[in-house]
């Protein structure tokens, strides 16, 4: 009698270790998994991030090339402007040069 | 002990070890859960860090580039100016010489032109004895010059009348025309050189120009330009 119901007392301890080596074992895996679940969420905002910087530099890529544009065509007008200054502040004084350079060339020192 | 005894002594321990392992199952969820978020977090940090970086560097780039080019830019419009000063002062050079021609147009003006000329060549040279080339065209006038001109130097340096041959073989060549303005052409003047040919002093209008425009260039190039020019 006492040692088939001892067995059964054993059994039920037995399967009771049995059990909560499970529930240990269990909760193992999932910390692994969690940790796995840490490197893939991390990989997901971080090229999230990356995409947003992308974003932010095609952007910027744009405006700096826009304003480009208009500094070069600035400059150009600039440039024309002097230019014509020039040709218009000669063609005011190049009599005058021209008289002179002939003056000295027939001018003869001795 | 009896049965009962027995049996609530096992169901203590089961519970007991179901117990201990629910507490250590938890305690292993709460570290999970603790070493998720540090994990998760490092790496975000680390990556955004470098992910940062490499877009600082992309966009310095950009600014070195755009840095680049418009300093070119501007360097080209400050060229475009250079070049523009450049062309309108050699313009009035050209228009100056073209005025030349008329010079030896008038022939009494002129005849004096060339005989002021031969007076200043004999006194540069101080030889006494000269060779004269000038063009064909103006044989006539020079040869009717000679003379007062030797005298003149002669007075001036204080010194025998030199002799002058002019070179009736070998003439400077003719003014330029429209056909072959890129040609050699001499618009006046004369050329005189030592005998022996190894001192030689050019004389003629073309040279005079040259000369003459060299040296008022940078008061033409003020007057025109202003202070610094570019």
């Amino acid at each position: 009698m006492d040692s088939f119901k001892g067995q059964e007392g054993i059994q039920m301890l037995l399967t009771a270790e049995q059990e909560a080596q499970h529930i240990v074992l269990s909760a193992r895996n999932l910390r692994t998994q969690r940790l796995k679940q840490a490197k893939e969420e991390a990989e997901r905002e971080a090229s999230q991030y990356k995409s947003h910087m992308e974003d932010e530099y095609q952007k910027s890529l744009l405006e700096s090339s826009g304003s480009s544009g208009s500094n070069v065509k600035r400059l150009d007008e600039e440039t024309e402007d002097k230019i014509n200054n020039l040709k218009q502040s000669a063609s005011k004084v190049s009599n005058e040069v021209v008289d002179m350079l002939l003056k000295h060339v027939t001018n003869i020192k001795v | 002990m009896n049965d009962s005894d027995v049996s609530k002594q096992i169901q203590q321990m089961v519970r007991f070890i179901q117990q201990e392992a629910e507490e250590k199952a938890n305690e292993i969820s709460v570290s999970a859960e603790e070493e998720f978020n540090i994990e998760k977090l490092q790496l975000v940090e680390t990556d955004k860090k470098k992910i940062r970086q490499e877009y600082e560097r992309k966009e310095k780039q950009v600014d070195i580039r755009k840095k680049i080019e418009y300093s070119m830019q501007l360097n080209a419009s400050r060229i475009k100016v250079l070049q523009a000063q450049d062309d309108v002062v050699n313009n009035m050079k050209d228009a100056a010489a073209k005025e030349l021609l008329n010079v030896s147009g008038d022939h009494n003006v002129y005849r004096n032109i060339l005989k002021d000329l031969i007076v200043q060549s004999l006194l540069r040279l101080k030889e006494p004895s000269v060779l004269l080339r000038c063009r064909e065209d103006d044989l006539q006038l020079v040869e009717s010059v000679l003379d007062l001109a030797v005298q003149e130097y002669a007075e001036k340096a204080n010194v025998h009348a030199p002799e002058i041959i002019v070179d009736k073989e070998v003439y400077l060549p003719p003014a330029p025309s429209d056909d072959n303005s890129h040609a050699l052409h001499c618009s006046g003047g004369v050329v005189m050189a030592s005998r022996d040919g190894k001192i030689v002093f050019e004389n003629t209008l073309d040279a005079r120009l040259d000369v003459v425009f060299r040296k008022n260039l940078p008061e033409i190039r003020k007057q025109l330009f202003g202070g610094a020019a570019a």
